[in-house]
């Protein structure tokens, strides 16, 4: 579903992502772990193209955009940007319009689709998100858990292949993180294939197929949840890990 | 003090009578300074956004003049510009069919600039996450601009647009001087004929003034209207 090799990114002299390599199957679930200012969030960005990367391929479903010196069209990056959909940390939900409002926005735009069809279909999926009763409410009216699982209903309305979360609870008070990560195990269940940023181990662990450990800008280490969350083969992830612990 | 107050011989200073039979001539001059007040605030307007939006703008060719335009626009008086545009230009074989068309384009051209500033520092307050989001739904520059971003920036713009407003209609008194004759030209106009000017710039004060509360009330209505997404918990 989702192939990256060589990727790198620059914020002008400084390196951000240095020869990333990996892929996702279609129906997995891979966490991305790593301290913060370990490129996580930014690889992320790139599978979105928030970030345009500065060299390497990335390929989601049957596209494949290659990057070099010469940028892509505008083209090829939307294509390659309509197979996937995107959760910020913070929701940026659109503040001037309700949650039904919010969630049809771009596919009435974009797709051009019937206004009372997706009213029909985005009532549906704020029912699976339970936000239907909110569904007239606007973003400011709501608390951080309502707003991301508004959020995530939106991303899912253009029907991405794949799911990206930049920490999708990072925001939120403690108790109203298990909502929002409720949902998104349930899009596991339905078989989303999803890449998800998350600084909760235990929801990694119970959720993700497979995890990547991030730092520095390297992939240091991967493998399935348990292998590299209980049994870490590299030093930085289990020092990384064992931070975690003692915080805890 | 009472004393003071007393002797103060308010009939020099304001006399109703004389401002009452006045209410007709000054009237018709502000029948003009609306005019060049309302073209004035319509043309600032869209010129303004135009500008504002070039001024952002990451090609240098569109973003250039606009900050060149908005640099010169501020730092130059409006009277001055006026000046120039109402006698330099007929120079040039161009000529104003009257000076309210002068006044227009010459209000309209300034604070246009002024338009553009506040466009600009508005539509760079909504968070770029607004942006984020939409580019991450696919939606384009355009779209986003006007479905997701303009409106936010409305609200933001509001309070300062209408202070350009304001200005806008005050402004129009310095028409006056390249021979329009507006409010401020038919009080001058009263008051040299009757010599009591202070009646006169008094009377004309106080319909600035109520002009200006009328747009102000428009202000309060639009200002309710843009906030009503917000803080409905």
């Amino acid at each position: 579903m989702i192939k990256v090799e060589a990727l790198k990114k620059q914020f002008d002299d400084l390196t951000v992502l240095e020869s990333i390599d990996f892929s996702v199957k279609k129906g997995e679930v891979v966490c991305l772990i790593g301290p913060s200012g370990s490129g996580k969030t930014t690889l992320l960005r790139c599978l979105n193209l928030l970030e345009i990367p500065n060299n390497g391929t990335i390929s989601i479903s049957n596209k494949t955009v290659v990057f070099d010196k010469k940028a892509p069209t505008k083209k090829e990056m939307l294509a390659l940007r309509s197979f996937s959909g995107m959760v910020f940390q913070g929701f940026h939900l659109f503040p001037h319009k309700t949650v039904i409002e919010n969630i049809i926005e771009a596919p009435l735009t974009v797709k051009k689709k019937k206004k009372l069809e997706l009213i029909n279909e985005g009532e549906q999926l704020l029912e699976k998100v339970g936000m239907f009763e909110h569904r007239n409410k606007y973003p400011d009216a709501l608390s951080g858990g309502q707003q991301q699982r508004a959020a995530i209903a939106r991303a899912l309305m253009m029907e991405p292949e794949v799911m990206l979360f930049d920490e999708p609870t990072s925001a939120l008070d403690p108790q109203l993180v298990r909502e929002v990560l409720k949902v998104i195990e349930k899009l596991a269940k339905e078989g989303q294939t999803m890449v998800i940023v998350t600084h909760e181990m235990n929801f990694a662990r119970r959720i993700a197929d497979r995890v990547l450990f991030m730092d520095n800008g390297y992939i240091i280490e991967e493998g399935p949840a348990n292998e590299v969350l209980e049994q870490p083969k590299e030093k930085r992830t289990k020092q990384f890990l064992q931070l975690l612990d003692d915080t805890e | 003090m009472i004393e003071w107050f007393n002797q103060i011989q308010w009939e020099y200073l304001y006399d109703p009578e004389l401002a009452w039979n006045s209410v007709p001539v000054l009237l018709e001059g502000l029948k003009i300074t609306m005019i060049i007040a309302f073209f004035s605030m319509f043309f600032a307007l869209i010129l303004g956004i135009l500008i504002g939006i070039m001024s952002m703008s990451k090609l240098l060719f569109l973003r250039m003049p606009a900050k060149i335009y908005i640099s010169f626009m501020r730092g130059t008086p409006l009277l001055v510009f006026l000046f120039i545009l109402y006698y330099g230009i007929p120079v040039l074989g161009v000529e104003f069919r009257s000076p309210i068309v002068a006044a227009i384009v010459g209000m309209s051209m300034n604070f246009a600039a002024y338009n553009a500033e506040v466009i600009r520092s508005a539509i760079m307050s909504v968070p770029r996450g607004q942006w984020e989001a939409s580019a991450s739904l696919q939606m384009g520059y355009i779209q986003t601009l006007r479905r997701i971003i303009i409106p936010q920036a409305t609200r933001i713009a509001l309070p300062p647009t209408f202070n350009i407003f304001m200005d806008i209609i005050k402004g129009t008194s310095l028409a006056s001087i390249i021979t329009v004759q507006e409010l401020l030209y038919s009080s001058r106009l009263v008051a040299g004929r009757t010599f009591d000017s202070m009646t006169m710039y008094i009377t004309a004060a106080i319909i600035y003034w109520i002009v200006c509360i009328i747009l102000g009330y428009f202000q309060d209505r639009l200002e309710k209207r843009y906030n009503r997404y917000l803080s409905v918990r």
